[in-house]
């Protein structure tokens, strides 16, 4: 009993050092931030910078609490924005899934596809997503299909590059050796194809979705109507309403982040980590 | 922590693969063929002509806007000039801070504890999120773009820089340092001459951002000059020929600057000098 309570005691205490260390780097992660944060504030107030052009972060702050309107969260601005501009990243981003990974997996397999079509890739790939935005605004006006469409474009050509990087990638023999075996082209793809590529193909994804993130700021200053994050920062610069702009700022920032930490991080645990722990694809039986 | 999240916003794929000159004439077949489609269909009506002009039109175009005879004369090269001129001071003003605060931030302490955490909160932020805000610090001028240009390059620049340091071998320290080496002589003779491959590195990476940053910043920002203010004014005018013209010039310069320019000099100078490889 002694023994087992010794051994609750140690392990009590290398949790609680863990948590310690895990305390400690918190703190000096976030002290520099709050450091700059204080000193931002300090230089507000004491009147070196002018708070028209360059709000305080507690306005900052206040700002982002009235538009988020929490009393009435029905009508909270804030969230329309926030809401109108992810239903379009993520409205692109999968439309461009459903083109771009087929596309990708043809070419990836064929070998003559990829070999006459490089060369245009290797030209469209470097082009800005933004850059189509005026042919989309001469044919479709400013709204919805013209910033998911340049969306569109910004989230398809990473994940297309990268899941054909993904499929020629695989070893040519595991397709033999399972095609030898009897695999019918279903089995290929399920058994062989997609967990090949998978690595590729995630971080594809991520790199589509953050694509199509990012672009969406550009596409909603130059072509929103009413509503979204870029819409928002680019009308709030009429008022000249700088708090507004950083309310946007931070919440573009932060949805960014958890979208590529939170939602593929979990992706990627819950697929690659766990097929690929062993250092090869686990066969099925 | 920090640093694995500077690692996790790796740049995206490299299109460098393609080697050029020798085979460029049978490579390019696809894309002769492309055209000649588009030109058949838009000449024989298949396409609407007006969203897709034909190719030579766009041709001419770019001809017509490139001599005397453009509006304003010399219209494309004056745009090409100003959008050159505003990436390669901003590049210039990432390399430069950059360099600085890579190697602080590999070389001391308090720097790492005080810029990380800093910088893992800024890199999320889009860009051309920063574009309204810098138009009411400095007005519609070229520091505007000139600035979403730095911002776009140097988070790519502090990272290979951080990552070339810590790649180095400690024993090129001790060696320079038992030999008396002051900091300063240590910074110029062992620092600079390990880092700069790296730094090369990171000036593509950055350079791709930048272009791609360049080009919204101009269409949000620009007054008068510049590629992207060239085609977003086009749009305005419906002239899809010379947005077109635009697009495809973006894409050539683009893909001139990231593999041909700068993808040279990081082979002439990887290969010169050998990313200081473990001797």
């Amino acid at each position: 009993m002694t023994a087992i309570s010794t051994g609750d005691a140690t392990q009590a205490k290398g949790g609680a050092s863990t948590s310690l260390t895990r305390v400690a780097g918190f703190v000096t992660f976030i002290l520099p931030i709050a450091a700059f944060l204080a000193f931002w504030e300090a230089v507000v107030w004491f009147g070196l910078a002018d708070a028209t052009i360059l709000p305080a972060p507690s306005m900052v702050l206040v700002r982002g609490w009235s538009l988020l309107n929490p009393a009435n969260s029905e009508h909270s601005l804030l969230l329309m924005h926030i809401g109108a501009s992810l239903w379009r990243a993520l409205a692109a981003f999968v439309l461009a899934c459903f083109v771009a990974i087929p596309l990708g997996f043809a070419l990836g397999l064929s070998k003559g596809a990829y070999r006459a079509l490089s060369p245009l890739l290797s030209l469209l790939l470097p082009l800005p997503a933004v850059a189509w935005t005026p042919i989309f605004l001469v044919a479709f006006g400013q709204g919805e299909i013209t910033i998911i469409g340049v969306c569109f474009l910004g989230a398809f050509f990473p994940i297309l590059y990268s899941t054909i990087q993904g499929v020629r990638g695989i070893d040519v023999h595991s397709i033999w050796v399972v095609r030898s075996m009897g695999a019918k082209p279903m089995d290929l793809f399920r058994r062989v194809l997609l967990p090949g590529a998978l690595p590729a193909l995630i971080s594809g994804l991520k790199l589509g979705m953050a694509h199509s993130w990012r672009t969406l700021v550009a596409a909603e200053m130059l072509a929103a109507l009413s509503f979204g994050l870029g819409y928002m920062i680019f009308a709030a610069r009429s008022y000249m309403d700088v708090s507004t702009m950083f309310v946007g700022i931070v919440c573009l920032a932060v949805i960014g982040l958890l979208i590529e930490h939170a939602i593929f991080g979990t992706l990627e645990r819950m697929t690659v980590a766990r097929w690929h722990s062993s250092g090869k694809v686990r066969g099925a039986r | 922590m920090s640093t694995i999240d500077l690692a996790s916003a790796k740049p995206p794929s490299e299109a460098r693969a393609i080697p050029l000159l020798p085979n460029i004439g049978a490579r390019s077949g696809v894309i002769v063929a492309l055209l000649v489609l588009w030109e058949l269909a838009a000449r024989l009506g298949w396409i609407n002509a007006f969203l897709f002009p034909a190719p030579s039109n766009i041709a001419a175009t770019i001809w017509t806007q490139s001599g005397p005879d453009g509006n304003p004369p010399y219209a494309m090269p004056m745009h090409v000039l100003r959008s050159m001129i505003r990436l390669l001071a901003g590049i210039a003003l990432a390399v430069v801070i950059g360099t600085v605060l890579g190697v602080l931030i590999g070389m001391t302490r308090w720097a790492r504890t005080l810029f990380q955490p800093l910088i893992s909160i800024f890199m999320p932020v889009p860009t051309l999120a920063w574009t309204p805000v810098l138009l009411l610090l400095t007005g519609i001028d070229d520091r505007t773009t000139i600035i979403v240009v730095f911002i776009a390059a140097v988070f790519e620049v502090i990272y290979t820089i951080v990552a070339g340091i810590e790649m180095m071998n400690v024993k090129l320290f001790w060696v320079a340092r038992s030999m008396g080496a002051s900091r300063l002589q240590i910074f110029l003779r062992v620092i600079i001459p390990a880092i700069f491959p790296y730094l090369i590195t990171g000036m593509r990476l950055g350079t791709g951002y930048a272009w791609r940053a360049l080009i919204a910043a101009e269409m949000l920002a620009a007054s008068s000059l510049g590629l992207g203010f060239m085609i977003y004014d086009a749009s305005e005018y419906m002239s899809t020929n010379v947005i077109y013209a635009g697009i495809i010039l973006i894409a050539v310069l683009g893909y001139l600057l990231e593999n041909v320019l700068i993808g040279r000099l990081e082979a002439s100078t990887t290969e010169k000098w050998g990313i200081q490889s473990e001797r």
